[in-house]
């Protein structure tokens, strides 16, 4: 023990820098194949596993920088916060470890950039915060960059990625979805586009909102899209649901999606499906 | 082909749709309204609420499965959700709480007091434009939810 705290007090500085380098956390599993992958070769892969082509769930920050072209992010100037309706305690302290943790001051970011030089008004949505879900503070910023759209006549992009509404704000989250539907039906009077892609996961209130009602539906291959979860729709009706349903490829087939997409043509199939439409603008 | 698991499209586009209506809504909470399927009909100018029904994001059941991952705990998951027509008139959710006498006569008296109420909200929307109508909608849900602005 003693030996120890001697070795510890004269460790050189120098020595203790070098320690904090040693790449713990560089390493990612992929939860499909469970192939151990260096986080670099992952990140310059899109997060898509080069062993098996799983698609990892993306921060907020790299879905940006795989979409909008370098430095043309202008984030919205919105600064709100929950004002917690449901008065539960611990919620504001989830909210703060959880800002702290991801680095992000919510379930979505939605701003202003270009994609391959086409002006967008653009959202992000991030699983990663509170499962994506959709409060108020959520609610207000996609209802925000949509009346943005309108105003600055641009197209809108949405990346959905979440669990639907947020528990945590009760009635008040059920809300925002007839809030950002009602936006867009000024969105789809002004004629303008307006295109959802649907990531793995989108269910319930975001399902049941905005994710929907895309003029164009894209989806990531594999991405796991539904109201409700399988799970509770087979308890409740009491039958077993076909293979896979509430896949992307199960929607497409079906009518829901109107084109997957991977995620490295992600990207130059926005920009093509931007400059296409806006031949008709006067 | 039959499109199957888009009931979450559908409660999207009926929002949508009733969205640009430009007739008055008058949408009643009579019973147990709970999740997308309520709201999906619940987009009125009006929404009033008999006193004794209850308006919710999800049942409590599901709502304390998700949040505490145990469903034996609907009981404190009622009371915590605000599903209560005085709770949610005080979130300006609702309109209006349509009394519940109870008694003798109590349906006939519930009926008639919300004939009375469905009367005058029409006879009150009656006077409105279309437009005014479309858009004292949109202003309404457009507004759904307080927060707290932040100093940057």
């Amino acid at each position: 023990m003693i030996v120890d705290k001697i070795k510890k007090r004269n460790l050189p500085e120098k020595n203790k820098k070098t320690r904090i380098d040693i790449p713990v956390g560089k390493w990612a599993k992929c939860e499909k194949c469970k192939e151990i992958i260096y986080k670099e070769t992952l990140r310059e892969n899109l997060s898509v596993c080069p062993n098996c082509g799983h698609y990892f769930r993306m921060h907020i920050n790299k879905r940006l920088e795989s979409i909008i072209d370098k430095d043309t992010y202008k984030k919205f100037d919105i600064n709100i916060e929950t004002s917690n309706p449901l008065e539960l305690e611990d919620y504001p302290k989830k909210l703060k470890s959880l800002r702290e943790k991801t680095g992000i001051e919510e379930a979505v970011s939605a701003g202003t950039g270009k994609i391959n030089g086409e002006d967008v008004v653009i959202c992000i949505m991030d699983s990663g915060f509170l499962m994506g879900s959709m409060g108020v503070v959520v609610g207000e910023k996609i209802t925000y960059a949509v009346e943005q759209a309108i105003e600055k006549r641009l197209p809108l992009i949405i990346f959905a990625a979440s669990g639907g509404a947020r528990m945590q704000e009760g009635i008040i989250s059920l809300m925002q979805m007839a809030k950002t539907t009602a936006a867009l039906t000024k969105l789809d009077q002004a004629g303008l586009l307006y295109i959802s892609v649907l990531t793995d996961p989108t269910y319930g209130g975001v399902t049941a909102s905005f994710a929907s009602l895309g003029d164009i539906v894209l989806a990531e291959p594999g991405a796991m899209i539904g109201f409700a979860g399988k799970r509770v729709i087979e308890q409740t009706i009491g039958e077993q649901l076909p293979d896979g349903f509430q896949t992307a490829e199960f929607l497409l087939e079906h009518g829901f999606i109107d084109k997957i997409v991977e995620r490295k043509d992600l990207k130059d199939t926005l920009s093509k499906l931007i400059s296409f439409h806006k031949g008709g603008e006067k | 082909m039959q499109k199957k698991g888009d009931n979450g499209e559908a409660i999207a586009k009926l929002m949508f749709e009733m969205a640009k209506l430009e007739v008055p809504i008058i949408a009643i909470v009579i019973g147990e309204g709970s999740s997308g399927g309520a709201l999906a009909l619940g987009v009125g100018n009006k929404v009033l609420m008999l006193e004794n029904a209850i308006y919710s994001i999800l049942s409590p059941e599901g709502y304390s499965s998700i949040l505490w991952k145990d469903s034996s705990r609907y009981k404190e998951a009622a009371e915590k959700m605000k599903l209560t027509a005085k709770d949610l008139y005080d979130l300006k959710i609702i309109d209006k709480i349509i009394k519940e006498p109870e008694g003798e006569g109590a349906f006939e008296k519930i009926a008639g007091n919300l004939k009375k109420e469905i009367k005058s909200s029409i006879s009150e929307m009656n006077s409105k434009s279309k437009e005014q109508i479309v858009e004292e909608r949109y202003c309404k849900f457009r507004n759904m939810g307080e927060y707290i602005k932040l100093e940057n």
